[in-house]
Parts: structure tokens; sequence; C-alpha cells
């Protein structure tokens, strides 16, 4: 026992190490924290919006589905509503922008009566397919936008607004 | 199209294409048993114009409204804001407003007027659904004046 025994030396150099540990992992922590901070952050769902639109109503005709977010512009916070043109292809759900490409105006499906299986914008004459795809000879010069679109229980959402992917 | 300088450098790039513009005559009353009522037939004149500009906003510029007060009112020469409107490269000038003694100057403008409907009192889909009902009065007035051209 008496051989064991912690010298005055060994002592300090343990007590002084282990609060010196201690110290240098309370500075430490809170800057390794700091640093992967961003990788932490859970992503809010905030880049999908809820609609009121139930996935098993779309049927192959577009529908107009609206929904509303909150757009901060500096310390102005609005209610914003825009509008989808949804319909079903197969299994997948299709949401296009209704915003024309051409201007800007709001497109309508079936909008002119002697197109009635196309997106028409009443301002120029504008004409979309079925799947956003300009119709050549009209005034538009791309398709119409796409919306990602995912699912929570059993009602759409809509997503970031992205380049039409249907060709 | 708004009239702010981003959609003003677009309407100068295509005025074969902007050719409309739209102006809200917009009467103000200070007076105490009106004030409400007047408010609330701005803020459905506002709500109204920018939902037509959100619909049609390749075709047209939603000005900023012209307010006057009934003082004031003698003193707003629309006849003539339409003349300077035409020289910008607007080939129509349409008035919104609800107040209806504009109408007695149909002869010499286009004037859309409605009745102001309030829509303080409504929720949010009731309100949409009013302004979409609104709009599909303001369509064929519209169309029939772009397929005259």
């Amino acid at each position: 026992m008496s051989n064991n025994r912690v010298s005055r030396r060994q002592f300090l150099n343990y007590t002084l190490t282990g609060v010196g540990g201690f110290m240098a992992a309370g500075m430490l922590m809170p800057m390794i924290r700091f640093a992967i901070d961003p990788a932490l952050q859970t992503k809010a769902e905030g880049d999908f919006v809820q609609t009121s639109q139930k996935i098993d109503e779309i049927t192959e005709e577009p529908i107009k589905v609206d929904f509303t977010f909150e757009q901060v512009d500096a310390w102005y916070k609005s209610d914003v509503t825009e509008a989808a043109w949804v319909y079903r292809d197969g299994d997948a759900i299709i949401a296009l922008s209704p915003v024309c490409k051409h201007l800007g105006c709001t497109v309508n499906w079936a909008g002119d009566s002697a197109h009635p299986d196309q997106y028409f914008c009443a301002c120029h004459g504008g004409r979309y397919e079925k799947t956003g795809k300009n119709v050549p000879g009209t005034p538009p010069t791309g398709p119409l936008d796409e919306y990602e679109v995912a699912e929570k229980d059993g009602f759409l959402m809509l997503g970031k607004k992205i380049p039409n992917t249907l060709g | 199209m708004y009239f702010n300088v981003k959609d003003v450098q677009q309407f100068e790039a295509q005025k074969d294409f902007i050719d409309t513009a739209i102006v809200p005559l917009l009467s103000l009353d200070f007076q105490e048993q009106s004030i409400k009522q007047s408010s609330s037939a701005a803020e459905y004149l506002m709500s109204l114009t920018a939902f037509i500009e959100q619909q049609f906003k390749g075709r047209l510029m939603l000005v900023p409204p012209f307010s006057y007060t009934e003082q004031t009112k003698s003193g707003l020469f629309v006849p003539l804001l339409k003349e300077e409107l035409h020289n910008a490269g607007f080939k129509h000038v349409i008035f919104v407003t609800c107040d209806h003694s504009w109408t007695s100057l149909q002869d010499q403008i286009d004037v859309i007027w409605l009745p102001a409907i309030p829509l303080e009192s409504m929720d949010k889909e009731v309100k949409k659904k009013v302004l979409e009902d609104q709009l599909k009065q303001v369509i064929p007035i519209l169309s029939s004046k772009w397929s005259q051209s």
C-alpha cells in the first residue's frame, strides 16, 4: 500500500491535467458547435407548401390548385396565393405553374374553346400542350415551369419551381 | 405590369404587346360618417385591380391610383389623362372605379364602374371567390376592347 502512494507531484499533475482538460473542452465545444451548426440544423419542411387538394382526387384532367404561403419582403410580410395546374400522369402527379413564359399572364386550361386540350393565355393567344410544352407559332418561347410535388397524409404538397422536365 | 422600374423597362421593350393601361380612380372621403366606407371601397378597388394585374400581367399596366376627394375632384381632368397615356403608347386606357359619377363621362373615356363590396369581413376563401366573380365581369369588357384592334 505504502509503495503505491501517490506523490504530491503526481497528484498535482493528474489534477491539473483533469481540470485543464475540462477547461479546454469547455472552450472548444461551443466553437465546434458553431462551426458545424449549419449541418446540424434540421431542414424545415418549409420548402413545401401544403395544399387542400387530396391526391386521390387528382385525375388526368388538369385542375387548378390554390396554395398560400407567407412572403417576407424586407420588413413587410404578406400572404401570397399562387395556383398550379395539377394532373395525373400514370402514377406521377404533375404540377405546372400557370405563369405564361411570354410576359407573365396567368394561363387557363381549355381557356380557348377552339383548343380544349391546351393551356391558353388570354393576353396574346399563347398556347401550351398538357405537358406544358409551348405550341410553336404562338408568342411563348419556352415551356411552363413545373413545381416539385410531395405527398403528406394523402394531401398534395408543392415545392420549388423548377424548369419543365417533361420535354 | 406595375408602375415600377423593372416593369416599365419591360414595357418599353415590349410596347407591341403591352397596350392597355388600367387606371383606378379612387374616391376618398374623410368625414366621420363615411371614412370607414371610403376605406372599404379603397381596399376593394386595390384588391380587384391587383387581381386583374395578376391575370393579365403581360398585356396591361396597372397605374397607381388617382385619388381625389369631393373638393379636389373637379381638378382631375380624366380625359386629359387618357390623352397622355395614349401618347405614351397605350392603345387602350381603361378607368376602374367604385364612384358612380364617372359613368357620366362614358362617351369620352372607357370606364368600368363596379359597386364596392366590403371585403374586410370576409375570410380568405370567400374573398378570393368574390374577386374571381368580379373579374369575370371585367374580362368580357377587356376582350371586347382587345378584339377591336
